[in-house]
């Protein structure tokens, strides 16, 4: 029988408040024949931080998170991500190290055949998670987004912004490390959003890093948080928001 | 134990999944099964009532005349010294006539107006057990023929003949049978399993982003191809065995069966054939893991 223990955490011993959780040194993404998505892009996103990524549409946004969750490469440049190279990772490793990352796509990747349930709990299943604790996990989840009465529907049946709140759930549900979040507010009314925005506050408080990508300057104007601005795949500004 | 679990619990989803391409495996790897067991039986029999008829197989060589003894001493050792045998008895003509009427019992009488020496005397040849091969046996009674004063060498012939004949032909349906059951069970396993994981292949996808780890992706698969090949070789043997059952029931009493003794298969050969199909069944799904399921 396999030992498959998650005892050796990759991503916990670098994992501590005031270390860098996600590290960009000249990261450039070019796609075929010529598009250049993203150039010369160097930042920190330090652990615990609350961190906002906008830039109109096609600037790069969903291309940057997808290289910090190693669902693409860079064509150039470093990515630390906890103090790892994550595109030397393999394997075991990387697989750890993921299930420590909660990512809601911007495209959703919901299972269209499954129950609002089913889909929640797939980040969960992969790191072992007992059954009941999955269970209580996703009625808490569904609660704090308004959607206690979609628990056995099919995604594939919801609407978009009931879609869009199932993958913030996902993403956050395994109480990762690191939470990347592609425009979870773009199919809101202003409620939903303040409670979209409550959840990831609730998590960030509880320690998770945080980066955010979205068009909707009314969530990122409030507060004291970093902005990052991309046009056209470089970084136009980088401030905190300190009104 | 969590491992398994999370396994058990993703195998049955992809059972729930594609199971009507998952009947059809399970029931073609079980008519395989079925087909092949069925061939071997009848094979296994076929051998164990060929050592039952070898056990009384003699060849009899007619002799001109009653040899005398120095002649018997010559022919003993010319017979031995082609092959070794269990025995060699000498029948003269009178002993013959003996037997004979001892036979015929109270009719015996109609031979009172019969020569006592009317019947050829003979030489009863029982060959070592080791050698009762076809071929052997063939090749012995054509050497015996040649015996100075041997008329007629017989043991048999036709029957030995068809009998192994038989036997040959078995033993190629048997070999056909196993080539149908390996193709049946690596390919249909594989197709239906290639055919899982097409039909999963957003889940699998979102599966690995997640951190889903390799053996949690893959054994699921690799389980399912030891279920089949278990429930599949299961369902084939007790069809068989049923078959068996109703064919002891209607053709009790005697007759071809109980010439053949008719035997099912010792505990061994059941758990050999269990193992062979689940072994297949494993190849087959690990084939298309390791083709469709790149990491
Ligand atoms: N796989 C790809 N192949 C080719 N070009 C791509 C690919 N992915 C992204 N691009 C291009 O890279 C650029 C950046 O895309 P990206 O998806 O990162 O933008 P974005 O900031 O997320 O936009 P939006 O706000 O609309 O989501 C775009 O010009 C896009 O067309
Ligand atoms: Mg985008």
């Amino acid at each position: 029988m396999p030992k498959l223990v998650h005892n050796q955490d990759p991503i916990e011993p670098k994992d501590i408040p005031g270390n860098t959780m996600i590290e960009m040194i000249k990261v450039s993404r070019t796609y075929a024949p010529d598009i250049k998505a993203l150039s010369d892009i160097s930042f920190t996103v330090d652990t615990g931080e609350l961190f906002f990524l906008i830039g109109r549409s096609g600037a790069g946004k969903t291309t940057l998170l997808k290289l910090i969750c190693n669902m693409d490469t860079p064509s150039n440049g470093l990515i630390e991500v906890a103090g790892y190279n994550i595109h030397n990772l393999k394997g075991k490793k990387l697989a750890h190290l993921r299930q420590k990352i909660g990512v809601a796509y911007q495209d959703f990747k919901l299972l269209s055949d499954r129950t609002v349930a089913e889909n929640i709990a797939i980040s969960m299943e992969v790191s072992y998670k007992k059954p009941r604790a999955i269970k209580q996990r996703v009625r808490d989840l569904l609660e704090q987004l308004q959607l206690t009465d979609k628990h056995d529907a099919l995604t594939g049946d919801l609407s978009r912004g009931e879609q869009q709140r199932i993958t913030l759930a996902r993403s956050v549900a395994n109480s990762p490390r690191l939470i990347l979040v592609d425009e979870p507010t773009g199919n809101l009314d202003a409620a939903t959003t303040e409670r979209v925005m409550d959840l990831l506050t609730r998590c960030n408080k509880a320690g998770a890093t945080i980066v955010i990508a979205t068009h909707d300057s009314s969530i990122y104007k409030d507060g004291n948080h970093r902005v990052m601005e991309l046009r056209s795949g470089k970084i136009h500004s980088l401030s905190r928001n300190n009104r | 134990m969590n491992f398994w679990f999370a396994v058990f619990r993703q195998a049955g989803r992809n059972l729930r999944q594609t199971w009507t391409s998952q009947l059809m495996t399970f029931l073609t790897v079980s008519l395989s099964v079925l087909i092949f067991a069925f061939f071997y039986l009848i094979y296994t029999n076929m051998i164990g009532a060929g050592d039952r008829l070898s056990d009384d197989l003699r060849l009899i060589v007619y002799l001109e005349d009653d040899p005398g003894p120095e002649m018997q001493e010559q022919l003993r050792r010319k017979i031995n010294n082609f092959d070794k045998t269990e025995s060699i008895q000498f029948i003269s003509k009178f002993k013959a006539y003996e037997r004979f009427a001892e036979q015929l019992g109270e009719d015996s009488d109609v031979l009172t107006d019969m020569p006592k020496d009317f019947l050829p005397a003979s030489i009863e040849v029982v060959p070592l057990k080791s050698l009762r091969g076809y071929n052997q046996i063939k090749l012995f009674s054509e050497y015996l023929a040649t015996l100075p004063g041997s008329e007629k060498v017989q043991y048999g012939q036709e029957w030995v003949e068809r009998f192994y004949y038989f036997t040959r032909l078995i033993t190629i349906v048997v070999l056909l049978s196993g080539a149908l059951l390996i193709l049946t069970a690596t390919f249909m396993v594989a197709y239906t399993i290639r055919l899982t994981i097409m039909g999963r292949h957003e889940e699998l996808e979102l599966l690995k982003l997640v951190g889903a780890t390799n053996n949690y992706i893959r054994t699921p698969f690799l389980l399912e191809g030891i279920i089949q090949g278990f429930m599949g070789s299961i369902l084939g043997l007790s069809a068989l065995y049923v078959l068996f059952q109703w064919i002891s029931l209607h053709f009790a009493g005697p007759g071809l069966l109980n010439l053949f003794n008719f035997t099912f298969f010792p505990p061994m050969v059941i758990v050999s054939i269990l193992l062979g199909s689940i072994g297949l069944c494993t190849i087959g799904s690990f084939t298309s893991i390791q083709k469709f399921l790149k990491i």
